[in-house]
């Protein structure tokens, strides 16, 4: 824990973290100054101080519904969806005949609008955590698949080849060639299922939910405008999903440091 | 030349009648989607009544994400339709709302249930899951259930499980939940169209409960109604959306064809719609569109009855959130 944060000191002074930080500061600055200098009712934009406030005196409101959508339903439907959809493709790489029809049919499924399977998947899970989840794996599915699929096919055929000359198995060249050679690939289906997910939870709520979650706090305190709570949980949405991001990300730096992408001059 | 002085004179003479004729602008928010709940305002549109007192009236339909209270607060309108307890919950956080007129005399909101589940009484609650309405409809619910004394968390069967029920019967059709949130004029028509019969159906309405709130009337900015100009408006435009709502009472298919008429979504049907319309004649009736003190006293009442953390509708009595300025005298 301790190393991944002095990583991300570090790699942040690289990048030079001065700039965001003082841009982002300015802008908040703008927005209080805004808002109460303007007289703008709350109910427009809270100033960023009542923000702020309320997320303290709520925060344990703000963890409930943190960890009904992100732990429960985000995570969870992430993890089924992302493996489902990996080993599909594995799947797939060992039966030809699959691989020609399953991008269709998963082309099918991501075309599929959140509004139009929500509702469904609520009917058929509940309404609780569960229906969320299975929301995020049907979006997440998708992105995975496609991804896992390409980079299955990055290793050149000359190195297939050569693990061919060393009479190495299917096994043993799936782990020692074909999947490091698709680490890149893999992890930008994880990448781009972070956000994913994060969304889809959200928004799976506003179809029949329990009284607690993001999606059900933020679509309710709308309507009670009550919109520093609304703000609060856009924070946190903000903050839960750049963490997850982040996350990812660092476990990519780990698996593919021998890419060209991951270096760092 | 002759012709360029007629032509000019022509022009000033209609540019002098426009500026006698010039109509003035109302905007009207309503609480949801183009549908008979709001028949009064699109009669008074559709047969001139608007007109008639000189007025240009846009009506903009609501839905499911759109809060009438923070349009009016961003200056996206002039006037809204909200439920009483919408209205006095936004006027605590810093949206003034006033009540000028209250065309619903009764209120539509009742909690359907199945009767196979063996919901019979108010008693029966203890354990079940009930679907409620949220974004700003949630207050009576609440103050029902501080009313019953059960608690709302779900987390024993002593309380009640609270299901957010999107603003659809599903939850009751697929059995998940035992009892849920209907209008006499919409869903409960929906639940009876899905194959039930009145016999297999429950139902609770919250008026004859005692937690009756008042629903659909008119609020405007308070400080807007300090501008004459903008008062006296509000007087034809009551006036004239009073007169709407008696014409679509009296002639409800006539009513419900011109809501479908004006539902650009295409969404209404005029069979729905009909009966919606016999339901909401049954709610306007007995209202001349001025506000009963007594029934704002009993929302008030009963929102204060039920102040608790989840029910934060209202904490201190309002002040000033009606007036019969306006209905008064439009109905000289």
């Amino acid at each position: 824990m301790m190393a991944l944060v002095v990583s991300l000191v570090s790699s942040g002074r690289r990048a030079g973290v001065l700039p965001p930080l003082v841009l982002g500061a300015a802008i908040l600055l703008l927005w209080e100054v805004g808002t109460r200098g303007f007289g703008v009712p709350s109910v427009i934009l809270p100033p960023v101080s009542a923000i702020a406030v309320r997320m303290v005196a709520s925060h344990a409101t703000l963890w409930e519904d943190f960890s009904q959508t992100f732990l429960k339903g985000a995570l969870s439907g992430y993890i089924i969806g992302c493996g489902a959809g990996f080993l599909l493709a594995l799947f797939s790489d060992r039966v030809p005949f699959l691989q020609r029809g399953l991008l269709q049919v998963g082309n099918f499924l991501a075309a599929m609008p959140i509004i139009g399977i929500a509702p469904i998947l609520v009917m058929w899970f509940g309404f609780d955590w569960q229906s969320k989840a299975a929301v995020v794996a049907v979006m997440c599915f998708f992105p995975m698949l496609v991804n896992t699929v390409q980079g299955l096919a990055a290793a050149g055929a000359m190195q297939r080849d050569l693990m061919r000359t060393y009479a190495a198995s299917y096994g043993q060249s799936m782990t020692k060639l074909r999947l490091p050679a698709a680490a890149p690939f893999i992890f930008n289906g994880l990448k781009i299922c972070t956000t994913l997910a994060l969304i889809g939870a959200i928004v799976a709520e506003f179809f029949g939910s329990p009284i607690r979650g993001m999606g059900f706090r933020i679509s309710t305190e709308v309507g009670r405008l009550n919109l520093d709570m609304v703000w609060a949980e856009i924070v946190v949405a903000a903050l839960a999903g750049s963490a997850f991001y982040g996350v990812i990300t660092l476990l990519e730096r780990a698996a593919t440091f021998w890419h060209p992408s991951q270096r760092r001059g | 030349m002759k012709r360029l002085i007629a032509s000019t004179l022509a022009g000033a003479m209609v540019f002098a009648g426009g500026a006698a004729w010039a109509q003035d602008a109302v905007t009207l928010q309503l609480k949801w989607v183009t549908q008979a709940q709001f028949a009064g305002y699109y009669v008074a549109k559709d047969k001139g009544f608007y007109e008639e007192e000189n007025l240009e009236v846009t009506i903009k339909p609501g839905g499911p994400d759109i809060a009438p209270e923070q349009v009016i607060a961003g200056g996206g309108a002039d006037v809204i339709t909200t439920w009483m307890a919408a209205g006095l919950a936004a006027r605590e956080r810093g949206v003034p709302l006033v009540n000028i007129a209250q065309p619903f005399k009764t209120g539509g909101l009742q909690l359907t249930c199945l009767k196979e589940t063996g919901v019979e009484t108010p008693e029966d609650f203890a354990g079940r899951t009930l679907g409620v309405w949220f974004f700003g409809n949630e207050y009576p619910f609440y103050a029902w259930m501080a009313k019953l004394g059960l608690e709302t968390d779900g987390a024993d069967d002593n309380g009640v499980t609270v299901l957010k029920q999107a603003f659809n019967v599903d939850p009751l059709l697929q059995g998940q939940a035992d009892c849920i949130s209907t209008m006499t004029y919409n869903e409960y028509g929906q639940v009876l169209d899905a194959g039930y019969t009145a016999d297999d159906l429950v139902n609770f309405n919250y008026l004859e409960q005692g937690i009756g709130m008042l629903e659909d009337g008119l609020y405007v900015l308070e400080d807007s109604l300090e501008d004459p100009a903008f008062a006296d408006k509000m007087v034809r435009f009551v006036r004239a959306s009073m007169k709407g709502w008696k014409y679509a009472a009296e002639n409800p298919e006539e009513a419900a064809q011109i809501v479908v008429d004006n539902d650009t979504t295409g969404a209404q049907t005029l069979a729905h719609q009909t009966y919606m319309m016999s339901e909401v004649a049954k709610l306007t009736a007995g209202s001349n569109g001025a506000l009963d003190p007594a029934d704002y006293e009993q929302t008030v009442a009963t929102l204060l009855s039920a102040v608790s953390e989840e029910n934060p509708a209202i904490t201190t009595e309002p002040e000033g959130a009606w007036t019969h300025m306006i209905s008064d005298q439009a109905l000289q």
